[in-house]
């Protein structure tokens, strides 16, 4: 997969912006506050409908102006198209080959990029929330029914949560939702499940060259919606009848709290280096090398599972891989994989790329190759 | 406000309260309405006033009509066995021009949404059920809310409501478009979901 041209039009601090990448190694390199994030901020909306850093699209339309435009044109497969987001006050237009697609979902899914970010520490260390919509984002990416059915859940969820806000409740109201809560969260969940698994398989290979002497690290999927039965994980239709009996038993929960208590927004995953969780007990350089080697492992993820490479995008995180195996591992990527990179200084590639990489300055929104 | 003569102004705030039109658009419209000849803005405004007063909901199946009961209802040759559920008088006039159905309709004015503050009471479900248990003639009501969360909901809903009644309760098929408008179907996938309709 590769993005070959980028424009950008009243998008944060470029006024227009036109960059042509190189298949290998693309480097973005100025002081802070320049545009560089924006720039990556902008392919990742390609990919995903959205921003990485702000759910308010308009926060992306330059100040003052009416409108943003992202254009890029890719190559996944061989197969060359044009990806464009229109973002105004009042909504966002997301086109493919100048076909404007009825709905996001239907936008999202023609090209992937994996983004590597300093806050991407916040998988390990942060709350469960960080750790869903990482999850909901990858799979979202490479499994539009995925998308379909946490996009249902959340707005089903929503609505039956809005119910238990009732002064008086209903159930046989609330129980009208039920059934399409349950059906949605038996999906998600049973995709949630091989997610991890896939992605496990992938990240233990990876933490193993990257990590000192002879770690081991694994990932395990922690679901609200448990079957005693272990079969019955993989089974939507049983899963989802089990879901509906955890709605009927916890009706007490949920009129307490005013919300439903269980279901796939309440599920979790956890992270182990030699079978203890990475979370309380690793220190902070291998909470950032299980971080990185989740993050790597979505590129053998996404190969598996579309059959091209995404793009990888990193977000001036060399400067802090404190091992040089890692930033050695991070840059042979470019050899299947194309990689954009922002940096405030070359030190840390020092050696490694010489005359591979396509040089580009970026200044005040202004990006000079 | 917004620095036009006191008239134009508010001209565009009344503009800006219709769907998806902004402050320019409503400024470009309001000057618009300025240069227009004195009979074509009597018109208009006219238009605007009668759509509100001279239109009123059927008695019987609560569609929008100048008199009750609408043409539909008193349509003699339309069945009076089979009922379809729609969300909006919109939706008539696409069921309509699949030209596949000779029923009846009830027109809900929207779908169950409790996080928009729209409950049962709030669209007509009640007037649907004292329809039905009014009229012995109904026999199959055929569920046609749109494909999204709201609408499977009031889907259901009614379903359950109807369980004591002597009726075959149908759901159009999902050939429609996932989380869309019945509004938008086109009349050949609209025919067909009609065809596959399933009972719930
Ligand atoms: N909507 C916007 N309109 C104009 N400028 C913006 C907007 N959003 C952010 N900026 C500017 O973009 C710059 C930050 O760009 P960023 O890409 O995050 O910097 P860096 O090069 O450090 O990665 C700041 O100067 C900020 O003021
Ligand atoms: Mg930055
Ligand atoms: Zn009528």
């Amino acid at each position: 997969m590769r993005i070959e041209r980028l424009t950008l039009g009243k998008f944060r601090n470029y006024e227009t912006g036109n960059v042509q990448f190189a298949d290998g190694v693309n480097v973005f390199i100025g002081e802070n506050a320049q545009g560089k994030t924006n720039a990556l901020e902008a392919i990742h909306m390609l990919a995903m409908g959205k921003s990485h850093r702000t759910s308010k699209d308009t926060e992306c339309i330059q100040t003052g102006e009416e409108s943003a435009l992202i254009k890029g044109e890719i190559t996944v497969k061989g197969h060359r198209s044009v990806l464009q987001v229109d973002i105004t006050q009042s909504g966002k237009r997301a086109l493919v080959n100048g076909l404007s697609q009825a709905k996001m979902t239907d936008f999202i899914g023609h090209f992937q990029v994996v983004l590597f970010a300093p806050e991407d520490l916040q998988l390990v260390k942060g709350g469960p929330a960080v750790r869903r919509r990482f999850i909901d984002m990858e799979l979202g990416q490479t499994h539009p029914k995925y998308l379909y059915h946490v996009t249902q859940f959340n707005r089903v969820l929503q609505q039956r949560n809005a119910i238990l806000k009732q002064t008086e409740i209903d159930w046989d109201y609330v129980g009208v939702f039920d059934e399409q809560l349950a059906i949605h969260g038996a999906e998600v969940t049973v995709r949630r499940r091989r997610f991890v698994d896939e992605m496990t398989k992938f990240a233990k290979r990876i933490h193993q060259n990257i990590a000192p002497g002879r770690e081991q690290m694994s990932i395990e999927y922690n679901p609200s919606i448990r079957s005693d039965d272990e079969r019955g994980h993989l089974n939507v239709d049983a899963l989802a009848e089990h879901y509906l009996t955890l709605l009927r038993q916890r009706r007490h929960q949920d009129f307490q709290s005013r919300h439903t208590t269980v279901g796939p927004h309440r599920d979790d995953m956890s992270f182990f280096i030699d079978g203890k969780p990475v979370q309380s007990y690793a220190s902070q350089g291998q909470q950032r090398t299980v971080a990185l080697s989740i993050r790597l492992a979505e590129i053998d993820f996404i190969y598996q599972e579309v059959g091209d490479y995404p793009v990888l995008l990193l977000d001036d995180v060399l400067s802090e891989l404190d091992d040089h195996r890692q930033t050695n591992l991070v840059i042979s990527m470019h050899e299947r994989v194309q990689t954009i990179i922002t940096t405030t200084s070359l030190a840390p590639f020092h050696g490694m790329l010489e005359g591979q990489m396509r040089l580009f300055q970026v200044h005040s929104g202004i990006i000079t190759g | 406000m917004w620095g036009y003569p006191e008239p134009i102004g508010r001209l565009v705030e009344q503009f800006m309260k219709l769907p998806s039109i902004g402050p320019k658009t409503a400024t470009r419209l309001a000057f618009h309405v300025l240069s227009m000849s004195s009979e074509d803005v009597e018109g208009f405004a006219k238009a605007l006033h009668d759509v509100k007063h001279n239109l009123t909901e059927c008695a019987i199946c609560c569609n929008i009509t100048e008199k009750t009961p609408c043409s539909i209802c008193a349509d003699a040759s339309r069945d009076d066995k089979v009922l379809c559920v729609v969300q909006d008088p919109k939706d008539v006039m696409a069921m309509e021009r699949t030209h596949e159905f000779n029923g009846k309709y009830h027109v809900l004015h929207g779908a169950i949404s409790p996080m928009e503050g729209v409950g049962p009471n709030d669209v007509r479900i009640r007037e649907l059920v004292q329809r039905i248990g009014t009229n012995e003639e109904i026999s199959e009501i055929i569920i046609a809310t749109n494909p999204n969360v709201e609408g499977e909901a009031t889907a259901m809903y009614i379903s359950r409501l109807l369980k004591p009644f002597p009726v075959r309760v149908t759901r159009i098929a999902h050939g429609l478009p996932v989380g869309g408008d019945l509004e938008y179907a086109d009349e050949v996938t609209l025919a067909k979901a009609l065809e596959g309709r399933r009972q719930i």
